[in-house]
């Protein structure tokens, strides 16, 4: 228990200090003064510094806070609910519902009014978690759902590939840069809208944390316990498709975070009780997010999480293997 | 004594017109334990899925204090069901990761809030179900790393920790060796003594049926028949169980 409490204690300064590192560090040398000027007395500021703390630093250490917890969680409840540690929003085809979207709006034109590229993504995201939550109203086996879930990915990105080919230059520049992923393109005006979204993913999540923490054991086992299993079940999967949409929509398909978070989590704080998961997963999600966002923005997001990450959970989970399983 | 579990006319299976016995009445008194007794394939889980309102008879109603147990409009809600009966089963598989303790403590989910937290009380009962079953020492020890025997033992003390009126078991003993098996349905006996439950306990062997058990349930040619314990053998009702 004081394990625990010191693990969060650890994490929670660990991303406040992220937080505060993102806030300072950036191309342009702003100091710590001017910036904090910019924030508790904008009057006497110079606009350049406020403009460069409120629309460039401040979305980007929000979408990195975000975006990281988000995925963290909406991994965590996909592997807890199809009990199999290989699910993740990525994989389940959620991330390339979100590029369909996204490829509908820049390469075909399509207006999705006041939506925009945003809107279209998460529009594409819902829609795809739609069709994998049918799947999975059929499908008990969970290897049957993550092959139809990779399918749908598949199929997804051939319907992109051929919208591709018929674009011009320009809008396939602005397509690739989206794709690459990033915690840059969040506009301040967006950051109401990322939060709305996963404040309500959350909701959705928390008040099946019963179910979250029974379903391992099954569903008949988890009847006994008073749960209700089918309810439960529509709510976790809404609540993380809306995490994985809203995320991709914001930031462009990040891979990794979701996947690998859940089990980092699991390796700090030591137990299946998602009471203490859950919020833990958001803090080493957020942590991990905000520390691969300090890295230069030249070098694509995903490719930092995927050099640094994948040894550092390839690792862990080795580790862990040995000592009587991470899996 | 009073009677917990009642079950009037009725007819249990799978199938529509397959049922696996005749129509049947029986009343389970609190405080007493019933073996339930039959070859393999005669339908004794079905009968406990059936008891434990997780499967809906074919004809007939199964009551606990007078309220349906199938019947999720009139009878039980999902979650009062679960505070009045449940049923372990061994062929579940071994959660992955979850430590004893953690997986004892799952038995206080129905008592639990939304966001699933414990009360002291909640604590003290898990606390109380595992020293019942002598499993307090492996508390910190992932459930998948046990042996079956031990993790009989904690299936049972996560289902002691459900604190319900209705206690079914199917087939307990069958990875426990013969002084824990003992040791079981001393438990058991114990728990229907002290705490009033009423207890259906599916079993193949004759000699803790007749040692332990108040009554005797036979599930045999399509027929479902009881009789005391002390005059099972006189009545019959076990003659399809000797070897000859």
């Amino acid at each position: 228990m004081r394990r625990t409490w010191v693990c969060f204690g650890t994490l929670f300064i660990g991303v406040l200090v992220l937080f505060v590192w993102t806030l300072v560090s950036g191309p342009v040398d702003v100091s710590l003064h001017d910036l904090a000027v910019a924030v508790f007395n904008p009057d006497k500021a110079e606009p350049f510094h406020t403009k460069i703390f409120w629309e460039l630093r401040f979305p980007r250490a929000m979408a990195a806070l975000l975006a990281g917890a988000s995925l963290s969680v909406s991994g965590l409840c996909l592997q807890t609910v199809f009990r199999n540690p290989l699910c993740g929003p990525y994989v389940l085809g959620i991330s390339s519902g979100a590029s369909l979207g996204v490829a509908l709006a820049l390469l075909a034109g399509f207006g999705f009014g006041a939506f925009g590229v945003l809107g279209a993504a998460s529009i594409g995201a819902i829609l795809v978690t739609q069709v994998v939550l049918v799947l999975a109203s059929r499908f008990k086996n969970a290897s049957v759902l993550l092959v139809a879930g990779l399918l749908v990915g598949y199929f997804v990105n051939a319907l992109v590939n051929v919208l591709i080919a018929g674009a011009n230059a320009e809008s396939l520049q602005a397509y690739v840069s989206w794709g690459l992923g990033g915690f840059t393109r969040l506009t301040f005006g967006a950051i109401p809208g990322f939060m709305a979204a996963s404040i309500v993913g959350l909701v959705l999540v928390l008040v099946s944390m019963r179910y979250l923490n029974v379903v391992r054991m099954g569903d008949d086992f988890a009847r006994g316990l008073g749960v209700a299993v089918r309810r439960s079940r529509i709510l976790v999967l809404l609540g993380s498709s809306i995490l994985a949409g809203a995320t991709t929509a914001y930031c462009g398909p990040v891979a990794f975070i979701g996947i690998a978070v859940p089990h980092l989590a699991f390796m700090v704080f030591r137990t299946t009780n998602h009471r203490i998961l859950l919020p833990g997963v958001s803090l080493c999600g957020a942590f991990l997010a905000l520390l691969a966002g300090l890295f230069p923005v030249s070098i694509p997001l995903n490719a930092v999480l995927s050099i640094v990450g994948v040894p550092v959970i390839l690792y862990v989970l080795l580790r862990g293997n040995n000592r009587g399983g991470a899996l | 004594m009073s009677v917990i579990l009642e079950a009037k006319a009725l007819q249990f299976g799978y199938a529509a017109g397959k049922p696996f016995a005749s129509s049947f009445d029986f009343a389970l008194e609190s405080g007493e334990v019933v073996a339930l007794m039959g070859e393999n394939g005669c339908g004794k889980s079905t009968l406990l899925k059936t008891f434990a309102g997780m499967l809906k008879p074919l004809g007939g109603h199964v009551t606990i204090a007078d309220r349906d147990v199938h019947d999720r409009e009139k009878g039980y809600t999902l979650l009062e069901l679960s505070k009045q009966v449940t049923l372990m089963r061994m062929n579940m598989e071994a959660p992955d990761r979850m430590t004893v303790q953690e997986f004892v403590s799952l038995g206080r989910t129905p008592y639990a809030g939304v966001l699933d937290g414990r009360s002291a009380e909640d604590e003290a009962i898990i606390e109380q179900s595992m020293n019942l079953l002598d499993v307090q020492k492996y508390a910190t020890r992932p459930v998948c790393e046990l042996s079956d025997g031990e993790r009989t033992r904690v299936y049972l003390a996560e289902a002691i920790a459900q604190s319900v009126n209705v206690f079914l078991l199917d087939e307990p003993n069958a990875f426990l060796d013969i002084p824990r098996s003992h040791a079981l349905f001393r438990t058991l006996r114990s728990l229907a003594a002290s705490r009033g439950m009423g207890i259906v306990v599916s079993t193949h062997s004759v000699e803790y049926a007749l040692r332990y058990a108040d009554r005797i349930m036979v599930i045999d040619g399509g027929e479902l028949k009881v009789s005391a314990a002390g005059e099972a053998e006189a009545s019959g009702i076990l003659d399809w169980a000797r070897a000859d």
